[in-house]
């Protein structure tokens, strides 16, 4: 049987840097981490080192794509008591605590998949980047006004963790589809 | 004196189910298996454009994305009367198989492993005699003392961590755990190289799926990723293929049979009696007579005489559920009506209602499907795919062909399908190879989307037989209704009170300790309950860990 660094292909999939949305689109303020990773794929370039990856809710399902990285950026809907709309930034260190603490729909199982990488011996450094939502139970597309205010400046922190591991990124021509629903594609 | 436990939520990772059982004399003599959430997802898709449905089907599980997306491309492709190019009908395949191979692997060892493996009693193995094991029943490329010395050594610091993840809601230590430590270290091992390998399984979707982990390459018509039919592109999924295959054959089938030998009392355990498979993996245009994995109905364990099934035949009763009215219908006509005001969890009145799960019935019976009932209809055919290996199970576990109908035949069932369909798929990719080298590059169809029309785009995906019911009115929407293998499974009675299958599949099996009813978990995780998509989320608080109560 092959072993894992036979395989020609591994190498060239796996990023250095990954941008992980996470949520279910189809449940309001649930979706923020995907809203925001589909605006920065239409939005930005980076370079071929940076991955954005809409995780839906695939929670154990995402350990291939996270046991990869070095760094991983998360965006997502994150309960932590505050009012809706209030970000929040849960660093490494902090993330064990708050598996307990158990703060969004679907988190449990990513971070599930996140201390499973241990098995792996590769655990990302990771980084939460989270806005407090208000709804998470109406099935809806569209993002609860308060929480919708924050997807640009959540964009922006993302920039800003790329810009701290050294990624040059740049916009990509204004006339991209930057429209707010996530399945106006047609 | 009979005793109720109530197991809730009882999914290891997804869903959100709940089972009610009554205990007698240290057995199970009545049963409830109710859906905790409400589905909605049907209302958002009146009105939408028909071509769009599969994108918002496909956030409808976490786990089950490329099922729902394919099921509600073929309603479409029925509905629009359009034949997909041969390309786009090998890509499909490929896409399924891909998922059944990462999806059981990930159930044995992740989902279902634990219920069966003590991993606690791992760590009391001696390494030396796990590695004499090893050798002995596996044909893994991993072994010796000192590997096996240093997955304790790694299981302890997982344990010690007090982060035990899914490993912190089992009965470490439970009586009806049967394995002696080495075996139990043994499967603990592959448990790791599981995780490392459907890591690595998941890319096959990406490869044809355009982007990962949502596959965005099916459409109406066929396929879009024309692109992606390069030599490199198809080597790297036919690589990936072979390695999850040698996997299979040599870990995964293995420790199925290894952990299996301890647990032939479970060949009576978890029995249910009619099975249906929609069937799947069209070898040609002609459905249902060229499905690889085919069609078909077993009704009361009589494999002597499989029936070919008619989705036209299918209703969904709901009489015990939570929904208006009481009328049973076929899904053209299917109706989402959810009752107004608190939903009252009723068990005890003959006619109560327990479940947001509909209660689908075939010709009126409750039918088992899943990894089950496709491996008892292609052998009930005596199709030779099937029947070989099905025969090498039941003669290497000395057992006979009636121990299939139970939780171990389940169990065994799912693994000699991943197996199957791992080798079907290197001549799919072959086949595709051969047509691209003959010149034919086409992966779609063109076709008219009419005013009005109706569809049905039924599958076997690796919970079960899945249909996707469609009508269409002025190029929209007007009814979406889907059937989805969970509902099958784990539904509620139906207006006739007959049980569903995991309901019938309860009764009877042995309780040793009501405060920790292992043996409730190995009936229902053999069904890979996931019912993210037959019911919706309420309440984040509750998916922790498994409340039981004994009333």
């Amino acid at each position: 049987m092959a072993d894992a660094s036979e395989n020609p292909f591994d190498a060239a999939n796996a990023p250095e840097i990954l941008v992980l949305g996470i949520g279910s689109l189809l449940f309001s303020d649930d979706g923020f981490g995907i809203h925001v990773v589909r605006r920065l794929e239409a939005e930005y370039t980076f370079p071929d080192r940076v991955h954005v990856v809409d995780g839906g809710v695939l929670g154990v399902n995402l350990l291939g794509v996270i046991s990869k990285p070095r760094h991983l950026i998360v965006v997502d809907a994150v309960r932590n008591r505050g009012k809706p709309g209030d970000l929040h930034r849960i660093d490494h260190e902090e993330i064990p605590a708050r598996i307990r603490a158990k703060n969004s729909l679907h988190q449990v199982d990513f971070l599930e998949a996140l201390t499973l990488c241990q098995a792996l011996d590769n655990v990302p450094r990771t980084v939460i980047l989270g806005v407090e939502p208000l709804d998470v139970e109406t099935l809806g597309l569209a993002l609860s006004p308060p929480v919708a205010a924050q997807v640009e400046p959540v964009i922006r922190l993302v920039l800003a963790e790329l810009e701290r591991l050294g990624v040059r990124w740049s916009r990509k021509d204004s006339s991209a589809d930057v429209s707010g629903d996530p399945f106006a594609h047609r | 004196m009979a005793e109720r436990i109530i197991v809730d939520p009882i999914t290891r990772i997804e869903g959100h189910l709940r089972i009610e059982v009554e205990v007698s004399g240290g057995k199970v003599v009545n049963a409830w298996s109710s859906g905790q959430m409400f589905r909605g997802i049907e209302v958002i898709l009146q009105g939408r454009d028909p071509r769009d449905a599969h994108h918002f089907v496909q956030r409808s599980c976490g786990v089950c994305t490329y099922v729902h997306s394919i099921a509600s491309v073929r309603a479409v492709d029925d509905a629009v009367k359009v034949k997909i190019p041969k390309n786009a009908r090998l890509i499909r395949n490929l896409l399924l198989g891909a998922q059944y191979q990462h999806d059981h692997i990930v159930h044995f060892y992740h989902l279902h492993a634990l219920d069966w493996v003590d991993v606690v009693s791992a760590l009391k193995a001696d390494p030396a005699k796990t590695a004499a094991l090893s050798d002995n029943v596996s044909n893994a490329p991993w072994g010796g003392t000192n590997y096996f010395k240093n997955v304790q050594q790694r299981l302890k610091t997982f344990v010690e961590s007090g982060q035990l993840g899914p490993f912190a809601n089992a009965y470490w230590g439970h009586p009806a755990y049967k394995l002696p430590p080495e075996a139990n270290l043994l499967a603990a091992a592959h448990y790791i190289e599981a995780l490392r390998l459907q890591a690595k399984a998941a890319r096959m979707h990406a490869i044809f799926g355009g982007k990962n982990p949502h596959p965005q390459s099916l459409v109406v018509g066929g396929v879009t990723c024309a692109a992606d039919l390069t030599a490199d592109r198809i080597a790297e999924f036919l690589y990936i293929t072979k390695e999850t295959h040698e996997f299979v054959k040599n870990v995964y089938i293995p420790d199925l049979l290894a952990v299996a030998s301890f647990y032939k009392d479970w060949g009576g355990i978890g029995r249910t009696t009619n099975f249906l498979a929609w069937g799947d993996f069209p070898a040609s245009e002609k459905e249902p007579e060229s499905l690889f994995m085919p069609r078909g109905v077993i009704f009361k364990r009589n494999l002597e005489k499989p029936v070919m099934a008619d989705p036209g035949k299918v209703t969904e009763h709901v009489a015990r559920s939570w929904y208006e009215g009481a009328q049973a219908r076929h899904p053209y006509q299917g109706e989402t009506k959810p009752i107004q005001g608190d939903p009252k969890y009723d068990t005890d009145s003959k006619d109560g209602r327990y479940s947001w799960l509909k209660a689908p019935r075939y010709e009126g019976e409750p039918c088992e499907v899943g990894p089950l009932s496709h491996v008892l209809v292609g052998y009930a055919y005596g199709q030779k795919e099937w029947k070989q290996p099905v025969d090498h199970v039941l003669k290497t576990l000395n057992i006979p062909a009636e121990a299939l109908f139970s939780t171990l035949g389940r169990t065994a069932a799912r693994g000699i399908e991943t197996l199957v369909i791992g080798e079907a798929m290197q001549g799919w990719v072959m086949e595709l190879v051969e047509n691209i080298k003959k010149g034919d590059t086409k992966t779609y169809e063109p076709y008219e989307m009419p005013d009005k029309a109706q569809g049905v785009g039924l599958n076997d995906v690796p919970r079960g037989a899945l249909g996707h019911w469609i009508v269409i009115e002025n190029k929209k929407i007007k009814n979406y209704q889907y059937v989805v293998p969970s509902t099958w499974n784990l539904a509620p009675r139906c207006a006739a009170g007959k049980m569903s299958p995991v309901e019938e599949a309860l009764i009877g099996t042995p309780i040793a300790d009501p405060k920790r009813p292992l043996e409730i978990l190995r009936t229902v995780h053999s069904y890979d309950p996931c019912i993210a998509c037959a019911v919706h989320v309420i309440d984040p608080d509750s998916n922790e860990v498994y409340k039981v109560r004994v009333a």
